[in-house]
């Protein structure tokens, strides 16, 4: 019991940083039909941010935040200068830009930073435990949790209480009619990239937590999840999005948990799988998006 | 004017004829490696060594003293099809030696076409022990191959007095599978039990549903061995300590990194292999202070060091030789003894051209690594590939 | 055409909307004076809702587009907005997940702010008393005429000059289309100029002062309401008898 107990944090502990993955590649999705592939690059991005401002002795929460101003100003530059031109192309051509920009976003870190992993010391006070009875929880888990948490909550006030959140909320319905209403669609369009790299930032400081240095291909596994996680979850839809990253994080450390051992090296196969069932059962995901009409 | 063109290119062809024999010497080394993708980590840095050397020796005359070195590098991009398109153009091209990534399969694959050209082919830091069979009599490793690492570890542990040994591994690569399979093959030949295994998929970085069945297991085990390197590792090496079990952890020499030693207090007890520790006053640590000298860096690696090795070891075979032609070159290479390189001593003969060579164990406290033991594996107990 | 008196308000000359290889609108041209309400007629895909989208700047449009002194060409439709000129468009396209107060709000919000946006959804609910009984509902969840009250009241937050309306009568209940008409004509009275596209050819030609007839994207007969009402081809084509 207790042993399940744990896995159930575990499960919500990890649904929770690809509840935020997944609503980066939403945000952006629900407003321009783009899958943002180069996701990934701007959580490595970030990390090198926080990697830089650890190596000139800045605070850590300072160094955390220089890491979410990075990659949302990177999500601001590249939409100005990759997609914005792009903007009457078709789905395709905007998603083999946003892989375009991926490559190049990793030639640049590579040949430009380093091929190896830089360090990313953090302070041993997030190496600790707490126990709660029988649970043991990582202050990393805990912390995780925590940020998940206050991240869905400022993202929902925002998304609610301002008019830039409702002009993308309905832009992410009808978009031709907001523009109507005289709310600048560049604007709009940049905010949501603003909010989806802000977003890889704090997601990246989650996964670096982890791992402890960032490295040039450090976006690949996690822009992969969410992904993955966004598509489960209903593509272009907020709460899908945060539904389907708890869907795949539950599924994931549940089948890690209770898989024979014989069955482990297959769980990504099992995972897939209920992917899979579950989009023969809901094809446009969990809660699908309300999808914007164009007439 | 067109005549006047005519013959001033033919003169030059001509020039060109006549001058070919006096630089008969001048030989092409190519190299079909990673420097950008999922390898450039191993072989940009290889490759800055590799360099160094060259230079060096091309400097001092050449390998063998006679024949200097130009380097023909082609990107391959870390992908094994962009590999076998650039070993077909430098074989083509009839380079001498032919270099392949620091990876089991694009090795494999460039492998292939330079084994049926008859060209000695070398590996940056390729450790599965296959690789050499899998192509053939003119491929050669450099590195300490897997087993040969696994085989240092076992005995440790069994030195230890470690009874039970839990096993991490992935599937997803030979290096992360294999090692703790030799491993536990050496470490129950020395009388150890392991008592449980785990799986991970490399890169997903969750290890908290493994690491709280591992803190289930009771009694706990006396050791836990992984070939993890990072991200998988210190992210394992997190979780695990966060759920709060203790047991002591051996590495393989893929968390030969800063990364580990910036962990903190939890890196500290770690045992892991590495190609060799740069103490002062040891050539490697000299080595270190040179590339330091010449670089403004320090190496980041110790990959750096063994692709610099790679133009000694063939400096030595084309000595031998006398000649760089290649079944000649691949007989040399193959009866190599001893050959004295930054880590200690590197020997083919006896072997599948997986080199024999030391191995240093390295024990992480307090954010630094201090070397525990440098050995060459005992070969009777190294497993089989 | 007769000419009017004063200088017209939009002046639409020698409108040309094409859509890839579609031209959907040829040549058309047409004036709507001040205060006025002006319909356009036509059947189905005849380019009456491709002229809206010209005006408003969400199609691509070859010829004149004169708005009391201004040229539209080439402005996108956040500027052309805020010189005064609301679609509220066909389908009415209210944001279904947004309750009604965010679809009000973002009506107005480009165009002012705080207490003069709240004066002005106020002002809204007062016309529309229904909306502040559905305030805080999502907008989805409306009845079809309460959704065409929504999409009216929200383009008139940016209390526009002129007002586009189309097809605002379209699958409502006779009850609701009486009320809509009505609104029409006290929106004109308020001194708001409405240019109308309507299938509801006699209820739209009564209120009208002045009619364009289309055609495959053509115009076929211009005239005054009363003048349009009594045409063979209006009758003919619409006015079922």
């Amino acid at each position: 019991m207790d042993v399940f107990l744990q896995q159930c944090l575990n499960a919500i502990s990890l649904g929770g940083i690809y509840a935020l993955l997944a609503l980066g590649l939403a945000v952006v999705f629900s407003i321009v039909s783009l899958i943002n592939f180069a996701h990934g690059e701007l959580m490595t991005l970030a990390g090198y941010a926080i990697y830089a401002a650890l190596l000139f002795a800045m605070p850590l929460p300072v160094a955390l935040g220089a890491g979410v101003i990075a990659a949302a100003l990177a999500a601001m530059a590249i939409e100005r200068v990759a997609f914005r031109p792009m903007r009457r192309a078709d789905a395709t051509s905007l998603l083999i830009t946003s892989f375009a920009v991926s490559v190049i976003l990793r030639v640049l870190f590579q040949n430009g930073i380093s091929a190896r992993p830089k360090p990313v010391a953090l302070p041993p006070e997030l190496s600790g435990v707490v126990t709660f009875g029988p649970v043991h929880l990582s202050v990393i888990a805990l912390a995780s949790i925590a940020i998940t948490i206050l991240s869905l909550a400022a993202l929902s006030l925002f998304l609610t209480r301002t008019t830039m959140g409702r002009a993308m909320r309905a832009a992410a319905e009808d978009f031709q009619v907001l523009r109507l209403m005289g709310i600048r669609a560049n604007r709009v369009i940049a905010v949501a990239f603003a909010i989806s790299g802000a977003l890889a930032g704090v997601s990246a400081a989650l996964w670096i937590a982890q791992r402890g240095s960032v490295d040039p291909l450090m976006g690949f596994v996690p822009v992969l999840k969410a992904f993955i996680a966004a598509v489960i979850g209903g593509l272009g839809s907020l709460p899908g999005a945060v539904a389907g990253g708890f869907a795949l994080g539950i599924a994931e450390v549940l089948f890690q948990a209770f898989l024979p051992p014989e069955a482990l090296p297959f769980r990504d196969a099992f995972v897939l799988s209920l992917v899979v069932a579950v989009l023969i059962w809901r094809p446009d995901g969990l809660i699908p998006a309300k999808t914007g009409r164009r007439s | 004017m067109t005549m006047t063109i005519r013959a001033l290119l033919a003169t030059s062809a001509l020039g060109l004829l006549l001058s070919a024999p006096a630089r008969a010497e001048d030989v092409v080394i190519g190299l079909a490696t990673a420097q950008t993708g999922a390898l450039a980590f191993a072989d940009q840095p290889s490759l800055a060594g590799f360099r160094m050397a060259m230079d060096e020796i091309n400097a001092k005359g050449g390998l063998g003293g006679k024949y200097k070195v130009t380097l023909d590098v082609k990107d391959t991009r870390s992908d094994t099809g962009a590999t076998v398109q650039a070993a077909q153009e430098l074989v083509a091209e009839g380079v001498k030696v032919l270099i392949t990534p620091c990876d089991a399969d694009p090795s494999i694959a460039a492998g292939q076409i330079s084994q049926t050209a008859q060209i000695p082919t070398l590996t940056f830091c390729g450790t599965t022990p296959t690789i050499t069979d899998a192509v053939g009599d003119y491929m050669f490793g450099t590195y300490p191959a897997d087993n040969g690492q696994a085989t240092l570890l076992a005995e440790y542990a069994a030195q230890q007095g470690y009874k039970t040994a839990y096993i991490l591994k992935s599937p997803d690569t030979a290096y992360t599978l294999r090692l703790p399979e030799y491993f536990a093959d050496v470490f129950q030949k020395k009388g150890g039990t392991i008592a449980g295994e785990g799986t991970f998929a490399m890169g997903q970085q969750d290890f908290g549903a493994e690491v709280t069945k591992i803190a289930a297991m009771n009694p706990q085990p006396d050791v836990i061995m992984t070939a993890a390197y990072e991200p998988d590792f210190p992210a394992f090496l997190k979780a695990l300590r966060g759920a709060g079990v203790k047991a002591p952890i051996l590495g393989s020499d893929g968390i030969d990194s800063p990364t580990t030693t910036g962990l903190g207090a939890i890196a500290n007890g770690i045992v892991h292999t590495t190609a060799g520790f740069p103490a002062d006053g040891t050539p490697l640590g000299d080595f270190y202070a040179k590339y330091e000298k010449a670089t403004g860096a320090k190496p980041e690696t110790v990959y750096v060091a063994t692709g610099y090795e790679i133009p000694y070891i063939l400096d030595a075979a084309v000595t031998a030789a006398g000649t760089m032609d290649g079944p000649a070159l691949r007989d040399a290479l193959a009866n190599l003894e001893n050959v004295p390189v930054l880590t200690g001593k590197v020997t083919y003969k006896g072997t599948n051209r997986m080199p024999i060579r030391d191995i240093t164990l390295v024990k992480i406290e307090d954010g630094a690594r201090s070397p525990v033991e440098t050995a060459t594996p005992d070969a009777a107990l190294v497993p089989a590939p | 055409m007769t000419p009017t008196s004063s200088a017209p308000f939009l002046t639409v000359t020698d409108l040309s909307v094409r859509y890839g290889a579609v031209e959907a609108v040829h040549g058309l041209s047409l004036e709507v004076e001040r205060g006025s309400i002006t319909v356009l007629l036509g059947a189905n895909g005849a380019g009456k809702s491709s002229t809206l989208a010209a005006l408003t700047g969400i199609a691509p449009a070859k010829g004149g587009l004169q708005f009391d002194g201004l040229s539209l060409t080439g402005m996108m439709p956040e500027e052309i907005v805020r010189h005064g000129i609301a679609l509220c468009p066909e389908g009415r396209r209210v944001f279904p997940s947004l309750s009604v107060a965010d679809n009000l709000h973002l009506g107005g919000a480009a165009h002012v702010k705080g207490d003069a946006l709240a004066a002005r959804i106020e002002a809204e609910l007062d016309r529309f008393p229904i909306l502040r009984e559905r305030f805080h509902q999502r907008a989805g969840l409306l009845s079809g005429g309460e959704q065409q009250m929504l999409a009216i009241a929200r383009a008139l937050m940016s209390a526009p000059r002129l007002l586009l309306l189309d097809e605002p009568s379209l699958g409502l209940a006779p009850k609701v289309v009486d009320q809509v008409f009505d609104l029409v004509l006290s929106l004109r009275d308020q001194g708001i100029t409405i240019l109308l596209v309507e299938q509801n050819a006699e209820r739209a030609l009564d209120i009208a002062n002045r009619g364009y007839v289309l055609q495959s994207g053509r115009l076929v007969l211009s005239g005054s309401g009363a003048e349009l009402a009594g045409s063979d081809l209006i009758r003919q084509a619409y006015l079922a008898g």
